[in-house]
């Protein structure tokens, strides 16, 4: 049913360690996009969903771009904190605009550029594409906090990426506000209260075709790696064939041989076994008087 | 009455935090309610069932009435955790309003904040 059912867990975790390898061995330097799948989405310069700061904080510092005598020195500091040792190693050209698409920085030194498995992480999460689209697995997350939501869902996403599910998210669902009113005071001054509220924000990450094993994996690497103030809640859906009678029926040899030591202590004790029958028992002059109690 | 509410009574506290005697009692009333409560349940159906004899019934009708009053499910009364106060307490955290107010504006209420529309 599913394109990789046949993979086990091993497999993909393989997979995992594999993925940076290409990478590297492949790169172009303006090339950000991983040329290891074919698929991947087009890669946004702007990183819209990173809750890194300094991938955002960076293209909004304009310091060296509103100065046109920005020396070469000054450029490599509108770079972010963990990309400026590797970044201040070398001077760029006075002629080309001192502040540059992320793209073109990310991949800008070739003899020293970060892996590509950490570029990736100051761009958008990448995804596999759903082959059938069929959910498997309904990950809710929530949190009151924007950011710590935010982030754990792009760590999902991202977590899912690397396990080989495709993933479709994460759905902004309604929020959840619950508002209170409470006199400040005694009874008497009523007319002064207070409003308190909370609002429940919630994240919806929907894994589509993976195989169950994965999603079980990833559920369980989530848990692991668990964010402070945010909840977790999954739905999971096990597909199976439309002949599910047959596959029952094909089992039950497996499920009376799992039973047998079971089964085998229930009977009635040999030394147990009065005579005549049940009739006897209950016409007996003993158990018409229990009755009667 | 009162001889018999020692009997639910646990022989040591069981309780943390705030403690009240409205408090422990409460507690009390909640665990005989809990040890008897299937016993309440047999009696209330032999009372409904009209397939019994009636002495049966009228028999588990007077057990009812006779069991004590801390195993009634009515006796239970929320209270708040952190002053046992028995009014205007929020099923949500389990406390009194006002001292939701106070926790709330201490911040020790995860998420929750003043609001204003």
């Amino acid at each position: 049913m599913f394109s990789y059912t046949s993979r086990s867990l091993i497999g993909v975790s393989k997979c995992l360690w594999k993925a940076p390898v290409p990478f590297r061995s492949l790169s172009s330097p303006t090339q950000p996009t991983p040329p290891e799948q074919e698929k991947t989405p087009v890669q946004d310069p702007t990183p819209t969903r990173t809750p890194v700061t300094p991938a955002e904080a960076a293209p909004v510092a304009p310091t060296p771009a509103a100065t046109p005598i920005a020396t070469p020195t000054a450029t490599p500091a509108t770079a972010p904190a963990s990309t400026a040792p590797v970044a201040s190693t070398e001077a760029e050209p006075v002629t080309e605009p001192s502040v540059k698409e992320w793209s073109e920085r990310l991949g800008a030194f070739e003899d020293s550029r970060l892996p590509r498995s950490v570029q990736a992480i100051y761009l958008r999460p990448l995804r596999r594409k759903a082959e059938y689209g069929l959910p498997v697995c309904d990950l809710q997350l929530r949190s009151y906090s924007v950011r710590n939501v935010e982030f754990f869902a792009d760590f999902a996403i991202r977590a899912a990426y690397y396990l080989n599910l495709p993933v479709s998210g994460p759905v902004p669902l309604p929020r959840i506000v619950e508002r209170w009113t409470v006199p400040r005071s005694n009874f008497v001054h009523k007319k002064s209260q207070e409003n308190f509220e909370r609002i429940t924000l919630r994240r919806l990450v929907q894994i589509k075709d993976g195989n169950p094993q994965a999603v079980q994996a990833w559920l369980a690497f989530l848990r692991k790696h668990a964010f402070y103030g945010v909840g977790m809640k999954a739905n999971v859906w096990e597909h199976d064939s439309l002949d599910a009678g047959k596959a029952m029926d094909a089992s039950v040899a497996e499920v009376e041989e799992a039973l047998r030591p079971e089964l085998a202590r229930f009977g009635q004790r040999k030394d147990n076994s009065a005579p005549g029958t049940i009739f006897d028992t209950l016409n007996s002059e003993r158990f018409a008087e229990r009755k009667r109690l | 009455m009162t001889k018999m509410a020692g009997l639910f009574r646990p022989k040591k506290l069981d309780l943390s935090g705030f403690v009240n005697t409205r408090l422990i009692r409460d507690n009390n009333k909640r665990m005989a309610f809990e040890q008897t409560e299937p016993e309440r349940q047999a009696l209330r159906y032999m009372i409904r069932n009209t397939s019994l004899p009636g002495r049966v019934r009228a028999q588990a009708q007077l057990q009812l009435s006779q069991m004590h009053a801390y195993t009634r499910p009515t006796q239970i009364k929320n209270r708040c955790v952190a002053s046992g106060t028995a009014r205007s307490v929020f099923r949500d955290f389990r406390i009194n309003r006002y001292q939701f107010r106070m926790q709330a504006l201490a911040g020790e209420l995860p998420g929750v904040k003043k609001a204003s529309w």
